[in-house]
């Protein structure tokens, strides 16, 4: 009988009593806990304390540390210079113009010394209603330059402090029109920037106010400083939760083209801004998303990514290109197509972030690899074949504990077909074989004993692959050596049904000891 | 329920009552309550009565603890599909005003109830906080607060209590958004709170401590409590990612943290009570530590030196002591995760690992007197935790686990230094054994747990010592010691250490030592009997290279009634009389020996004695288990050799057998029907009256009423219809037989046994007997069709027909099922055996029913006639699908849809007796291939009239079949013509 051993096995489940290895693309939650990670360069709020370019006549000054007594001295000349203003404004006689601009001088003077500037005392001094009166219609641009900075670094102070920018905000947004100059619109773009970045309560009443179409537009020259302002102070106001600003500000006649230009040729300080606009417009909403994937924004960010050392533009920039390929399939699906020359691009940038000394890289490059590699079967073939591999093995038994999780996500990927129908995962046995030979199962084994449940699920989903797919029945065996067992009997009586059955269930189904006598 | 006078007086009298210590009122009490929960705002009306001053605290203390009851079964959604009948829920309104009480009793209440209430408030938090609840969080905070302003720590820890308690869901569960939304509500309201009462309550304890005398027990007491629940809060809300309010108030935790590990509270600690108090919290800070050390190591980074140092030398303080388990195992978890991560580099100084491995690891492994305790008091958890794995959080593992943890990146130096820490602990034993038996109890535990761990493997591998040499030079000593009660835990850890590394002992070795394990079964520590017991049966296991059994029966024999003399006496040690070990080893023993009738005689007499016994209370399942197995591989292995022993298995077992079904031993039950099925097997007909006395015992509907019972009870009946077929037909038995086939098949659960009950009828019994009751058999399935049609049913069906076609032949199956109704057979054929043909699986049940479905269609008149042509087709086309394809390509999985409705409420089970199993039988041994009998038998019909069949193959059978069939016909060099 021609294959009656075949049929005298009973057929095991294809069921997988495990389940599938990520597979699904992994976008960032929603709700976060966490603190945003921008690095330093790019923080939410910027203190203001050397004048914008054009604005010659402004001495820095180098004195960054204070002694106690320099702050008290800081604060009671403070609280005069308010009372000068105070004065000059009121005053309506001859030279009152250049009064008040050397009132508004000498006070943003000392607002900008220091990094610490002594906003407290400005604004108990009353500082506000008189720089809102500063920022009147019909002011002379020096006024308002002034005043639009003393602004600026009274809201990159503490949370309470930007809010007081509240009655202030109405003429900031009218002062950033075409009718403005420059300087001024830069400055008050500045301002509204740092009130941006205090947080979403202050976005939405700014958004409510109008101010996202100017600050758009004034992306649209090639003007360096106004444009990297503008980008930065908008990076800010799209930050969401809400994904409507991110939308709106993709639908501004120009804006797209504009991101794009500067992105290809600016140099690096405003590409980076510009960068950090993506990285909101692409992580918020799947239309933006979209918009920038059928754009092909992906060119110029792999460009970036090719050919910059610069780790503060290299941040947003992959993290952009990751958002587009977790947020919308059909980046992966018709855009990076396997063959294509963007493709091997991407991949060759992130084996480039993956070599890179900065765990940041390191980790959000890890995260991209693990988005393409849920992808089809040749996707996974392509990064398999690919310089990254031995550079995530690696990666997996040395690194920190938030990139490790990153590549065990890429390599597990790799091993597992994608999902046809209900989901019941098939193995690769190929890529599954060669990863386990070279060593990747104690890694996915130190997983299974971390605390942390996503990184053990991924483990023990490994771990199942391992014990169902290694030709010859080796899976147990290896396991074992790596003292498996020891690892998913911590699960016995887990917390989290889901593990504990999952883990329960390996143990009992590869290592269950023979209930009956062996005959 | 209205609140009045009258239902609190109601109330009140039933909670005293429930403590009364007769029965009567009590359960009168009980009853009436359990009646009352039913009514509606019954929880309020506990809840107010909690809340009454005027009533007496020890009722109130009651009440609550009923309160709490009453919640956690009704305080279920009440759309919750899932939601038991049971219970009816509490309604929403009466919900509402509990939520509205509840905080604040609990606040008031004395610290008993107050831990009731707040259990009480876990529960109804589980499933409506935060969003059912959203009053919850801010009335916490608010009353946190003042209680804060007036240091009232009662208050203030039992809300942290109730904190703690609500928050501990972020610990466990997965990263989702809806879990996210809560953790952000929770945060954004509680962390600031949380961190303003730690670090208020921190600067009490700082100054009290300061204060001359360093403040009392009783005042520091609940603030060191409360700073404990705060790290606990800290833990949860940390867990699943690090809080932007804890990032940026990181130093303030840590400074704290780093206080209590490094701080001595000396007027506390100088009291074990107010040392455990303090440790209490030192532990729960290594928790918070560990988790940031292990997730958040770059943030955590700059504090890693000062933890590092402070936990080391305060885990140098601990390991010393023999109490503080719970502080030496979270604070060597923590050096562990040091050790693993990125950092492991702290370790790499020049003589860390030497004062780790000396300061640390040594004295924790060391045995203490809570172990040796343990080992003499309490066996069995010994065994469980020493040999078993559930030792996790035991200090000696920890400790071995921080080991391991070094050996990831150091694993050299690790091998060199505890190598030469075991020659020095073996060194200072040889210098003086009786007083330094600790020393050599600790290498050899050091050398088993250092080990690879593999499970039910015969080998384990450890690079710390050669194992063979170890073994000779360590181990044997004390395995050939004539005292076999003489310092028994260093006997344990011998016997121990043999079984873990049982494969790597060469066989000659091993073999010499087997009259010494048979010894140490006469040891009076249970331990040691219990391993030496387990030793045996373990190596009895081992397979060589090939999977051949290492230890055959020759090797064994000589010693085996001196075995199981041992063995038998072992059983008699008080708190061994149902020991597991050793019964697990009998029965090894039993499948590995011959058994000669002088060693059967003395067995069986044992066993039995053993059966009645605990045929008087069935407590541990798993010793009563391996008795029945040993039973029945006693019984199955003697008669293989002997069969006349029968006779004296049956005297020995009925009298025992019979007390199970005459006292109704629920869980034996099962047991008794296999074991009497197995004597059935062996017989030889004519059967003894006795065993009819069982048949009638069988036939009565009551025995099939316990679900438990009905897979034993068929296989019992297939038995006497194989053994007795004679018997069956007389005195109306068939009738009964039927009866039960009729009740067993009408229900989904046990639709499968039935169909085993009459597959055996139609198999064993003659077609003259079996016809008259044909017309009722076929109306009894066919009423089963068309009620409840499975497709486990159907697949049934289609056996049951092909079986009885090629035991009785096509016609008889025709005519009979038509006699029920004219043209039914068609009927069948098309709707239910050709479609479900194709899912047949079971290499037995395919070639039965692939045979009869060629049979039929080349033998039956009445598919051969023309007008049934389509049918004709359709069938073939559905046995080319089941002989052609792979199983997986033809059978969709089947959803088990379970049925519950057929237990009767016993807690008993089914477990199958492996050594009285029933050999699968092959009804149809003549036809080898259905393949070849397929193509043949078509090549035959084909040539009587050539030129017709190949038209109606290739009208109605798939594309894919007829390539398939052509392949068959060419495979076996058959034509169809």
């Amino acid at each position: 009988m021609a294959d009656d051993s075949l049929a005298a096995h009973r057929r095991d489940p294809i069921k997988s009593s495990v389940g599938n290895v990520a597979a699904q693309r992994r976008r960032q939650n929603a709700a976060t806990v966490g603190k945003e990670r921008r690095e330093s360069l790019v923080r939410a709020k910027r203190l203001c304390r050397v004048g914008a370019p054009g604005d010659g006549d402004v001495p820095f000054e180098e004195n960054d540390m204070m002694t106690d007594e320099e702050g008290f001295l800081l604060e009671d000349q403070t609280s005069s210079a308010v009372k000068e203003l105070k004065s000059a404004v009121a005053y309506q006689g001859k030279g009152a113009m250049q009064k008040r601009v050397n009132a508004l001088r000498e006070l943003r003077r000392l607002l900008s010394k220091s990094e610490f500037p002594p906003v407290e005392a400005a604004l108990k001094a009353g500082a506000i209603p008189l720089l809102v009166q500063c920022l009147s219609f019909g002011s002379p641009d020096e006024q308002l330059l002034e005043a639009a900075w003393c602004l600026t670094n009274i809201a990159a102070g503490k949370p309470e402090e930007t809010k007081a920018l509240l009655p202030a905000l109405p003429l900031l947004i009218a002062h950033l029109g075409e009718k403005s100059s420059l300087p001024v619109a830069e400055q008050c773009a500045w301002a509204l920037g740092n009130v941006a970045g205090e947080g979403e309560e202050l976005r939405k009443v700014l958004l409510s106010q109008g101010a996202l179409p100017p600050l758009a537009r004034m992306m649209l020259p090639n003007k360096g400083s106004t444009v990297r302002t503008a980008a930065w102070a908008l990076s800010n106001l799209i930050k969401g939760p809400d994904p409507k600003a991110a939308t709106e500000l993709i639908k501004v006649d120009g804006v797209l083209d504009a991101i794009l230009r500067h992105l290809r040729k600016s140099d690096e300080e405003l590409a980076t801004e510009v960068a950090w606009v993506v990285v909101y417009l692409s992580a918020l909403s799947n239309f933006t998303t979209g918009v920038l994937v059928k754009s092909d924004a992906l060119q110029p960010l792999v460009e970036r990514l090719a050919t910059s050392n610069s780790l503060q533009l290299l941040i947003p920039v992959l993290r952009s290109l990751g958002n587009l390929v977790a947020g919308d399939s059909h980046t992966t699906s018709t855009v990076l197509i396997p063959g294509h020359e963007i493709t091997d691009g991407v991949v060759k940038v992130l084996v480039k972030c993956l070599k890179s000394d900065h765990r940041v890289l390191k980790k959000e490059a890890s995260w991209v690899l693990s988005n393409i590699a849920a992808g089809s079967i040749e996707h996974k073939q392509l990064i398999y074949s690919s310089e990254a591999v031995p550079l995530l093995l690696h990666l997996l038994s040395t690194a920190p504990f938030d990139i490790r999780k990153e590549v065990a996500y890429v390599l597990g990927n790799l091993c597992v077909a994608p999902a046809a129908g209900e989901g019941k995962p098939n193995l690769i046995k190929e890529h599954l074989v060669s990863l386990v030979q070279r060593g990747c199962l104690s890694g996915f084994i130190d997983l299974v004993r971390s605390a942390d449940i996503e990184a053990a699920r991924l483990g023990l989903q490994f771990t199942e692959l391992v014990l169902r797919g290694m030709p010859n029945g080796d899976g147990p065996k290896l396991v074992e050596q790596e003292d498996g067992i020891d690892a998913m009997e911590r699960y016995q009586f887990h917390e989290n049904e889901d593990l504990r059955n999952m883990a329960n269930g390996l143990v009992d189904k590869y290592f269950g000891e023979d209930y009956g006598v062996n005959e | 329920m209205e609140w009045n006078a009258e239902t609190l007086q109601y109330l009140s009298q039933c909670f005293l009552h429930t403590l009364s210590p007769q029965p009567e009122p009590r359960r009168r009490a009980e009853s009436s309550l359990s009646e009352a929960a039913d009514r509606p705002n019954y929880g309020l009306a506990v809840l107010r009565l909690v809340a009454e001053p005027s009533v007496d605290e020890q009722i109130r203390q009651a009440a609550a603890v009923n309160f709490k009851n009453h919640l956690k079964t009704r305080w279920v959604p009440s759309n919750d599909p899932n939601a038991g009948s049971t219970f009816s829920p509490i309604l929403d309104p009466e919900k509402d005003q509990i939520k509205a009480l509840i905080v604040s009793l609990m606040l008031s209440s004395t610290s008993r109830i107050q831990s009731q209430l707040s259990e009480a408030l876990a529960v109804i938090g589980k499933h409506d906080f935060p969003k059912s609840w959203p009053t919850l969080l801010p009335e916490l905070i608010s009353n946190l607060q003042k209680a804060a302003q007036s240091s009232d720590y009662a208050s203030i820890n039992g809300i942290l209590g109730t904190a703690n308690s609500i928050f501990k869901k972020f610990r466990y569960q997965y990263k989702t958004n809806d879990l996210f939304i809560d953790l952000k509500y929770c945060l954004d309201n509680f962390a600031a709170p949380l961190l303003e009462i730690f670090l208020k309550t921190a600067s009490l304890i700082d100054s009290t401590a300061a204060a001359p005398g360093g403040g009392s027990l009783v005042t520091l007491r609940p603030l060191f409590e409360s700073q404990r629940l705060c790290c606990r809060i800290f833990f949860s809300l940390n867990f699943q990612e690090l809080p932007e309010f804890f990032e940026d108030h990181m130093r303030e935790w840590m400074g704290e943290f780093r206080k209590y590990l490094t701080t001595n509270y000396p007027s506390v600690e100088s009291s074990s009570d107010g040392l455990a108090l303090v440790d209490e919290l030192r532990a729960a800070v290594c928790e918070n530590i560990s988790l940031y050390m292990e997730k958040n190591e770059e943030e955590f980074q700059g504090y890693l030196n000062e933890f590092a140092s402070a936990v080391w030398s305060l885990l140098t303080n601990v390991s010393q002591s023999s109490s503080r388990d719970k502080l030496a195992v979270t604070a060597m978890k923590f050096l562990t995760t040091v050790s693993t991560s990125v950092h492991h580099t702290l370790f790499a100084a020049e003589g860390v690992l030497q004062q780790i491995c000396q300061s640390i690891v040594i004295p924790n492994v060391r045995l203490r007197d809570e172990d040796e305790e343990l080992f003499e008091m309490n066996y069995i958890e010994f065994i469980r935790r020493d040999m078993e794995g559930s030792d996790l959080d035991t200090r000696r593992r920890i400790a071995c686990e921080l080991l391991k943890g070094i050996a990831t990146n150091y694993k050299k130096q690790v091998i060199d230094i505890v190598s030469v820490q075991i020659q020095n602990l073996l060194s200072s034993f040889a210098t003086n054994p009786s007083a330094n038996w600790k020393d050599k109890d600790c290498a050899i535990y050091l050398v088993v747990s250092l080990a690879t761990k593999k499970a039910g493997g015969t080998s384990v591998s450890t690079d710390l010592v050669d194992v063979q040499s170890f073994f000779l030079s360590v181990i044997v000593p004390e395995l050939q010691s004539q005292d076999v009660n003489g310092f028994p835990m260093l006997k344990a850890g011998s016997l121990k250490f043999f079984t873990t590394f049982r494969g790597l002992i060469q066989k000659p070795v091993a073999f010499q030592l087997f009259p010494d394990l048979v010894r140490f079964l006469g040891a009076e520590s249970n331990v040691v009997h219990s391993y030496a017991a387990s030793c045996i049966e373990k190596l009895l296991l081992v397979k060589d290279e090939g999977g051949k059994a290492r230890y055959t029966s020759a090797d064994i024999t000589p010693f085996v009634p001196a075995l199981m003399n041992n063995l038998f006496n072992a059983l008699k040690f008080p708190e061994s009389e149902e020991n597991q070990y050793i019964m697990k080893c009998i029965l090894r023993v039993l499948a590995v020996a011959d058994i000669s009738s002088e060693i059967a005689g003395p067995c069986i007499v044992g066993l039995t004695s053993i059966l009645n016994e605990v045929c008087k209370n069935p407590k541990n399942p798993i010793f009563n288990h391996y008795l029945f197995e040993s039973v029945a591989i006693l019984v199955r292995r003697a008669c293989e050799r002997d069969g006349s022993l029968i006779t004296a298995f049956e005297a020995r077992l009925f009298p025992s057998l019979q007390t199970i079904l005459a006292t109704d031993v629920t869980e034996f039950l099962p047991y008794a029907f296999q074991l009497l099925a197995q004597l059935v097997e062996l017989n030889k007909p004519p059967i003894s009256p006795s065993y009819m006395q069982i048949f009638v015992l069988l036939l009565s509907p009551d025995s099939w009423r316990r679900s438990s019972n009905v897979p034993a009870l068929v296989r019992l009946l297939q038995a006497f219809l194989q053994k007795a077929p004679h018997e069956v037909n007389q005195e109306g038995r068939l009738t009964q037989v039927l009866g039960i086939f009729n009740m067993l098949v009408s229900s989904g659960s046990t639709d499968e046994q039935g169909f085993y009950v009459l597959n055996t009828v139609i198999e064993n019994l003659e077609y003259g007997v079996i016809s008259p009751y044909m017309g009722n058999i076929w109306n009894v399935l066919f009423m089963r069709l068309q009620n409840n049609r499975t497709v486990k049913f159907q697949k049934s069906l289609v056996i049951f027909m092909s079986l009885f076609l090629v035991k009785h032949g096509a016609q008889n199956l025709v005519d009979t099922m038509n006699a029920v109704q004219a043209n039914i057979f068609l009927v069948i054929l098309e709707q239910f055996w050709i479609p479900n043909l194709k899912l047949i699986t079971g290499v037995i049940e395919l070639k039965l029913t692939a045979v009869a479905s060629t049979r039929l269609i080349c033998e039956s008149p009445v598919l051969l006639d023309a007008a049934a042509a389509r049918v004709w087709g359709k069938m073939l086309d559905s046995i080319v699908t089941l002989l052609s394809r792979p199983e997986q390509d033809r059978v969709e999985e089947e959803p088990e849809m379970p049925d519950i409705a057929e237990n009767v409420g016993y807690t008993a089970t089914f477990v199958k007796l492996y050594n009285a199993g029933k050999k699968e039988d092959d009804p149809l041994t003549d036809v080898k291939d259905p393949k070849q009998f397929l193509v043949a038998s078509l090549a035959k019909l084909s040539a009587v009239t050539p030129g017709r069949y190949p038209q109606m193959i290739n009208e109605n059978l798939e594309p894919a079949n007829q390539t398939a069939l052509l392949q068959l016909c060419t495979a076996y060099n058959c034509q169809i013509v």
